[in-house]
């Protein structure tokens, strides 16, 4: 039995996702969800054979649900409209559904996914880590519970082995991902990479001391002293 | 064309001004004496009529060199250039005219001139000719900032007139292409409302259309529009939206611009119920105070659980309000306003419109 997640918040939508299915025999619906958290916690209390998800849904869009899920195999997402995100799924050969859409089409999707069932996919993990679109919002997904932490907040970041530790005014956070990938998908005018394993957000930054003769380290508003390597104090440079 | 040469009407109130000018100035050289009026009037009216022909050739100088491209020592220079050889042309033309009638040796042509008045024939005709410069400047330059003012008026009511277009006809895809998975789906399930949604969906694009040929409609009508989208959209959401409409029979014909309260109310349900897991109720109120109009669209917003969801979905709010709040500036000025409140359980969207009610012959 194929065990099938349903993720929209739509009730009409489940409801076709279902019809659609009637016509596979060895498809088990063992769940529905109407927004993303229930869909993160119901991924990995679950552990579906396939997911259908929504992008547009309330609390968290689909590609964060597939972000903090860890999710790469089994997915297959369904859209109105959303043309950053089709053209992601292009770009990296992910399955997806335009509604409204044909049983035929439908089946289509079923039997592709059939044929990958189980199979971790390369474009999925590269959706999970780099999802289209700028971001807005960090989330830190910490066992049952779901950090949301606004850009703004974020004083620095710095990188500790397989991980990187996010300070805000108040905390500090852990999440697994690397520097790098966060780097990317950051406003380069506000957040400067001033060292191999830190990030820091200019609107939190004091001043730049000098310590010694091409040695220079960044005070952050919170007192917070930050390393600057000599490839970092020329970005800085250019941006103050 | 000259203005004045432009016509024979212009131009015959021109050379009728610039003949009293010869009279009044052969008076005056009659009064103090410098020659007999005969004489006077004989010299005078003919040089004055010929040099009133003269003058209209500042018009060519100043737009040759039109304002917006001149440096001043340019303008300068030419100015005084010209304005000397037309000096040097009305001296010319006073003494060759006088030359000539004494040369008639008639007692009624020609008068005594002497070297003083010669000077001061070229610095008068000089001096006039400067003034005409001047004159045809400041026209010219009034001239320009009227065109300029009227094709600015233009060009702003031609991207106003667009955008409205574009406000009116858009089609959300996201909004079309959901609908549309909605009717698939019922068509298994309840045919029926299938059906009533296939038309309220026709229905809400027909009036979009029709609406786009009005410059401002009741707020009644503007209502039923809202009414349409909501109706299809409880459709979509199911229990998850509730609506409460509030619109007093005073306020129902109150004059709104078409389209006003539709992407309000679209908002609300875009950011207050869709993103939200339980719903809730979109308000829609009006109230006519003083003259003014009021209407306020609420929509709540979800907590999240204490950890700040709505940070995106706050993000895409600005433009669509943006678009509202720039219709009504370009429509009534500084006369009608939008606010908008944030508490941490509802949004508001307060707009007030002066108010004004269709003609009672309807």
């Amino acid at each position: 039995m194929i065990r099938t997640l349903i993720v929209d918040d739509e009730p009409l939508a489940r409801r076709l996702l279902r019809e659609y299915l009637h016509a596979h025999d060895d498809v088990e619906v063992v769940g529905e969800c109407d927004n993303g958290f229930d869909a993160v916690k119901a991924i990995s209390d679950l552990d579906p054979d396939l997911v259908f998800l929504d992008i547009q849904i309330p609390r968290l869009s689909g590609l964060e649900v597939l972000e903090l899920s860890g999710r790469d195999h089994g997915v297959i997402f369904t859209t109105a409209y959303d043309k950053y995100a089709l053209k992601a799924f292009d770009l990296r050969a992910v399955d997806y559904l335009l509604k409204p859409f044909a049983q035929t089409r439908f089946d289509e999707a079923m039997l592709r996914a059939r044929q990958l069932m189980g199979q971790p996919s390369p474009g999925l993990q590269a959706l999970a880590a780099q999802p289209p679109g700028k971001l807005e919002r960090l989330l830190i997904r910490d066992r049952n519970q779901v950090h949301v932490v606004a850009l703004e907040t974020i004083t620095c970041v710095e990188a500790q082995d397989d991980y990187i530790q996010i300070h805000t005014a108040g905390k500090t956070y852990l999440k697994t991902q690397s520097l790098s990938d966060l780097e990317v998908r950051l406003d380069p005018a506000l957040f400067v990479r001033v060292h191999r394993s830190w990030i820091i957000n200019l609107a939190h930054l004091k001043n730049i001391d000098r310590l010694a003769k091409d040695s220079f380290v960044a005070v952050l508003q919170s007192g917070q002293h930050v390393p600057i390597s000599r490839a970092g104090h020329e970005r800085i440079k250019t941006l103050i | 064309m000259h203005p004045v040469l432009s016509g024979p009407r212009a131009l015959s109130w021109y050379l009728l001004a610039w003949l009293t000018a010869g009279i009044a100035w052969a008076c005056a050289m009659a009064l103090s004496g410098l020659a007999p009026l005969r004489n006077a009037l004989w010299f005078a009216v003919p040089v004055c009529v010929v040099y009133a022909f003269v003058i209209p050739s500042a018009y060519y100088v100043c737009r040759a060199l039109p304002f917006a491209r001149r440096r001043f020592s340019m303008g300068l220079t030419l100015f005084v250039c010209s304005a000397l050889v037309a000096g040097g042309i009305a001296w010319a033309l006073c003494q060759g005219w006088n030359q000539f009638s004494l040369a008639l040796q008639q007692d009624w042509a020609g008068v005594a001139l002497s070297p003083n008045a010669g000077m001061a024939l070229f610095a008068s005709g000089a001096g006039i000719y400067l003034l005409w410069l001047l004159l045809h400047d400041v026209m010219m330059a009034t001239d320009q900032m009227r065109t300029a003012q009227q094709r600015e008026l233009a060009s702003r009511a031609l991207a106003h007139a667009t955008e409205l277009q574009m406000l009116r006809t858009q089609i959300h895809p996201h909004f079309l292409f959901n609908c549309l998975n909605s009717i698939s789906a019922l068509t298994s399930i309840d045919p029926a409302a299938a059906r009533a949604m296939t038309i309220a969906l026709a229905q809400y694009f027909r009036q979009t259309l029709a609406m786009s040929e009005q410059s401002s409609i009741p707020l009644a009508q503007e209502l039923a529009h809202c009414q349409c989208f909501l109706e299809i959209e409880s459709q979509r959401f199911g229990t998850k939206l509730a609506v409460n409409i509030h619109i007093p029979d005073d306020a129902q014909g109150a004059l709104v611009p078409p389209m006003l309260l539709q992407p309000l109310v679209e908002n609300a349900v875009k950011h207050g119920i869709a993103p939200s897991t339980n719903g809730g109720t979109v308000h829609i109120h009006a109230a006519v105070r003083d003259a003014w109009l009021h209407l306020w669209v609420e929509n709540p917003v979800e907590d999240g659980n204490g950890t700040d969801l709505s940070i995106p979905t706050h993000r895409g709010l600005g433009l669509g309000l943006r678009n509202t709040r720039q219709r009504l500036a370009s429509l009534y000025g500084e006369k009608a306003r939008l606010t908008q409140q944030s508490a941490p359980d509802r949004f508001v969207v307060e707009v007030a419109l002066p108010l004004t009610t269709a003609p009672t012959a309807r």
